[in-house]
């Protein structure tokens, strides 16, 4: 029978791990969006070699599952490390703390799915318009700060903001390299009392609020931008 | 002449959009550029304002030279500064009011202060008779509207030229009136024009020369008598014939 005593005394525990999946979500999504703004100026300048790699790079990372990229960097990066430091450089390969590497991977991973929503913001700005500001005297630089980029990011917002909930929901798998965060505790507690719909349960409500909070972060940011773009209140 | 163009010449992948053009226009002189779809008067517009690089030719603009095919950054930005173009799906910034639309080119063009470029980019909106439009973003604005700030975003800059391309081909025909009498009385004020345009009415209401282009080629140019009255090439008579209705 469900036993929601142990249900209500989990919750608190499994919330207190909370911070490790909001804070790996984060750091991953900031990483991920630096090397995504990198990804989308090399393959929109159409860079010489970088180009043709970001692109395989994206599609490689779209391609396969997040998990199996987590387990490519988790034992992969050790031997390269190694290998490294073979090969002289001073690369220290003891105690990599797995939430490093999770960051990394889920960075990895981030960095792919927002490139290609930077790109398709981008490329939705009509770019007569962008013409049409040089021709008024702007330099190129100019017409893109002033014209071309505040439409892009009222375009990105609501997609970065699914990017950014679909990842706090994928770090549900983390547990696999050793990180405690919402779904290891609910599965040690599971496993200590024999109970696995109480826990499971109680992640189920905090992973729906966490997501809920952020969606309406996201909501909010979305209607102030576009109130400072478009001036406009329909979404407000 | 203010602006002189010599064996201006442009291709996109084998196709030969300009053939070699040559242009030379006058201070005060209104241009008119009639001829066929897919001709190159487009292109040759682009080109006299750099947002397409020909592979050859030389432009001649206030006694300074520049090589068209290889422009520096610097000549093209001064040559914009001199220039300003009206486009045909009028290229409104959408995320501007029709007031900073104006105002945009003077202060981040002409490093204007903002009080004077918002005074200036009034004036502009009144001359074309929408200041009460001035906090309307483009989508509030009908097609009409948003050409004539169009208009008014190019002429506050104060250009030695303007560059009209087919300023009223995307607008509907009750709204076309409005802009072309905006490009009428800026042509009355002396503004020196190159107007690409399907109008044939206006080109010869409004035009010093008309210009007939085809295959990439001026094929014939003179007053818009000598060009609609009596056109000298085949070539401009199959044209002039075939629209016959419109003038």
């Amino acid at each position: 029978m469900f036993d929601s005593n142990f249900a209500l005394h989990s919750f608190p525990k499994i919330l207190s791990v909370a911070p490790t999946t909001i804070v790996l979500s984060i750091i991953a999504t900031i990483l991920g969006f630096i090397l995504a703004v990198l990804i989308v100026i090399v393959r929109e300048r159409n860079v010489k070699i970088l180009a043709p790699i970001a692109a395989l790079y994206v599609s490689f990372i779209r391609g396969t599952p997040i998990i199996v990229q987590m387990y490519v960097v988790y034992y992969g990066l050790p031997q390269l490390l190694v290998a490294l430091k073979h090969a002289g450089l001073d690369t220290s390969t003891n105690g990599l703390p797995a939430m490093l590497i999770a960051i990394l991977a889920y960075s990895f991973n981030a960095s792919a799915n927002i490139s290609e929503s930077i790109r398709s913001a981008y490329h939705s700005v009509d770019h007569r318009q962008y013409e049409a500001a040089v021709t008024v005297g702007m330099t190129p630089t100019r017409a893109m700060t002033r014209i071309v980029i505040p439409q892009l990011v009222a375009n990105f917002i609501p997609n970065f903001a699914n990017l950014f909930i679909d990842l706090i929901k994928d770090t549900a798998i983390v547990y696999n390299i050793g990180i405690v965060e919402i779904m290891a505790k609910a599965n040690i507690l599971s496993s200590i009392g024999f109970k696995y719909l109480e826990t499971y349960l109680d992640a189920l409500i905090i992973y729906i609020v966490i997501c809920w909070i952020f969606a309406k972060l996201f909501q909010v940011g979305e209607a102030i931008d576009r109130y400072h773009t478009f001036h406009t209140q329909d979404s407000i | 002449m203010l602006l002189e163009l010599k064996n201006l010449k442009k291709t996109f992948k084998n196709n030969h959009v300009l053939k070699g053009i040559d242009l030379a226009v006058k201070e005060g002189e209104v241009i008119a550029i009639i001829g066929p779809s897919g001709s190159g008067k487009t292109t040759m517009l682009r080109n006299i304002n750099f947002l397409e690089t020909a592979d050859a030719g030389t432009m001649t603009l206030r006694q300074k030279r520049i090589d068209m095919a290889a422009p520096t950054q610097e000549q093209v930005l001064w040559t914009r500064r001199h220039m300003a173009m009206v486009f045909q799906n009028y290229n409104l910034f959408k995320n501007k009011t029709a007031l900073e639309n104006i105002s945009e080119g003077l202060i981040f063009g002409q490093n204007k202060s903002k009080e004077e470029a918002e005074t200036l980019a009034s004036r502009a909106l009144d001359q074309v008779d929408l200041l009460d439009k001035k906090d309307f973003y483009p989508s509030q604005l009908s097609g009409g509207q948003q050409q004539r700030i169009g208009i008014a975003r190019a002429t506050v800059l104060n250009p030695d030229i303007v560059l009209f391309d087919e300023p009223t081909s995307a607008l509907d025909p009750e709204l076309v009136g409005t802009v072309l009498r905006d490009m009428k009385r800026l042509a009355e004020r002396g503004q020196t024009m190159i107007v690409v345009t399907h109008q044939m009415a206006f080109a010869r209401d409004v035009a010093d020369r008309v210009i007939f282009f085809a295959d990439g080629q001026i094929i014939e140019q003179g007053s818009a008598d000598d060009v609609f009255d009596h056109p000298q090439h085949e070539r401009t008579q199959r044209f002039l014939s075939a629209i016959a209705e419109d003038y």
